[in-house]
């Protein structure tokens, strides 16, 4: 059952009120653009009395109806949100977990809203950003210094012992699901198997770290969105995947994501995490970044083609695929070609 | 000949009444699909341009480079397996691959094959 303002404002009333001891109104409710996996809903909520008296403007973040497997819960991904709260990542910031599913019909979290932009193909044309690829390279690095084990995050799993073959057969895995062999992704992967670098210690990766994903307000990033596939990894697969050419939106002389120069955002990097990263080594995860977009656009196209969810963007999505392969053979040239 | 104009005619001066007249009397937040549609409209274009030519130099590629028959869909299998155990790590897997990859982007998004110095921005 879809969810409406109606029924927000009414079960979100009753449950804050109990909540926060005071009386309390929901009002402005109104769903945000984005989003295929997760629902968002902005409102204002006025508490009158107690710990959370005050005005807030907040965002409702839950589940939308068709749910993907290899996404974090509302739950995994709230404790993800505070945990890089704590480490100083620049994120809305958390507010209050639901897991009542008597309350709205799904489980739900409440977190600060955010202003600014996030659509890749906006922040792509700005130019008057000078600072935004510093501060992604030094909030990223935020992110990874978060280490395993951590007891919030045991639904994580295991750290991986190698992540590039984590991921390699994770995606070989993810192709022997679909109905048609992708040989160029294929390649791809052999590639990178053959290429793989020796394995390093794991760190929390955001796994989807790249333009579209971070909110931009006049110029700075005002927060990193979309945790949902989170994980221990190689902390090169991060750069790898902002910096990848097909993460750019067509801006493609600005390496990092579009928005900003590579060394710039290495330099954010570097400084706050007092790491040097190995320019030759984030080539490698720019092929798997592109394996991996690959794989998922390959993935998005099988829920339309089947019918588990009928949509233009995702029937569209199987045409990027081609330019995704050609980008990964032209990365992955044999020498003697 | 059947009537004119073509399917393809058709879809062409559709796709500008979509382009020139609708999109940009749309709201802001309606811009996006009907992008969508124009963009979906133009890969239709092109495939009907191309046919089923594609597909059968698909096929004859994989069918050269793997020594085999089949159909278009059993050669993609093989050749993948192939890969993946690595018995076809050589490059002439590599120069078939991207003939292949190239014919799609033609269809797909023919703009990606312009070298970016040629490319009108």
């Amino acid at each position: 059952m879809g969810l409406d303002a109606a029924t927000i404002t009414d079960g979100l009333t009753e449950y804050l009120s109990g909540r926060t001891g005071g009386e309390v109104a929901v009002s402005g409710v109104h769903k945000l653009s984005g989003g295929a996996i997760q629902e968002n809903w902005a409102l204002d909520v006025v508490v009158q009395q107690g710990d959370w008296a005050g005005e807030h403007h907040l965002v409702l973040r839950c589940d939308a109806a068709s749910t993907v497997a290899t996404s974090h819960s509302r739950a995994d991904e709230f404790a993800l949100l505070n945990a890089a709260h704590e480490a100083g990542v620049i994120v809305p910031t958390p507010c209050i977990l639901c897991d009542d599913e008597r309350v709205l019909g799904r489980r739900f979290f409440l977190m600060h809203w955010i202003g600014g932009v996030a659509a890749g193909h906006k922040l792509a044309r700005l130019t008057d950003m000078p600072g935004l690829a510093g501060e992604l390279g030094e909030n990223l690095a935020r992110i990874h210094s978060l280490k395993p084990p951590r007891d919030d995050l045991k639904f994580l799993g295991e750290p991986p012992d190698n992540a590039s073959a984590a991921a390699i057969a994770m995606y070989r895995s993810y192709l022997d699901e679909l109905d048609v062999a992708h040989p160029a992704i294929e390649w791809g992967l052999r590639w990178l198997e053959i290429n793989a670098p020796d394995p390093c210690d794991v760190v929390l990766c955001h796994r989807d770290y790249r333009t579209g994903n971070y909110m931009v307000e006049d110029g700075h990033l005002s927060a990193v969105l979309d945790w949902e596939f989170a994980g221990w990894s190689d902390p090169l697969e991060d750069i790898g995947w902002l910096c990848a050419k097909c993460w750019r939106f067509g801006a493609n002389d600005r390496e990092a994501g579009g928005i900003g120069s590579r060394e710039d955002f290495y330099a954010g990097y570097e400084i706050a995490s007092g790491r040097t990263i190995d320019r030759d080594a984030v080539y490698y995860w720019e092929v798997m970044a592109h394996v991996r977009w690959a794989v998922i656009a390959c993935q998005q196209a099988a829920r339309h083609v089947s019918g588990e969810e009928r949509s233009l963007e995702l029937a569209l999505t199987a045409h990027v695929v081609p330019e995704l392969e050609l980008e990964i053979l032209n990365m992955t040239e044999p020498a003697n070609a | 000949m059947r009537e004119q104009p073509s399917g393809k005619d058709l879809l062409d001066i559709a796709r500008d009444v979509l382009r020139d007249d609708l999109i940009p009397a749309l709201p802001e937040n309606k811009r996006y699909p009907a992008l969508m549609i124009a963009n979906a409209m133009a890969i239709v274009m092109r495939q009907i341009e191309t046919g089923e030519e594609g597909g059968i130099e698909e096929q004859k590629t994989l069918g050269d480079l793997l020594g085999e028959d089949g159909s278009l869909n059993d050669l993609n299998i093989i050749l993948a397996n192939r890969i993946r155990e690595g018995h076809a790590d050589g490059v002439e897997t590599w120069q078939a691959l991207r003939g292949v990859a190239v014919g799609k982007v033609a269809e797909s998004n023919p703009r990606y094959l312009i070298p970016r110095d040629e490319s009108p921005s």
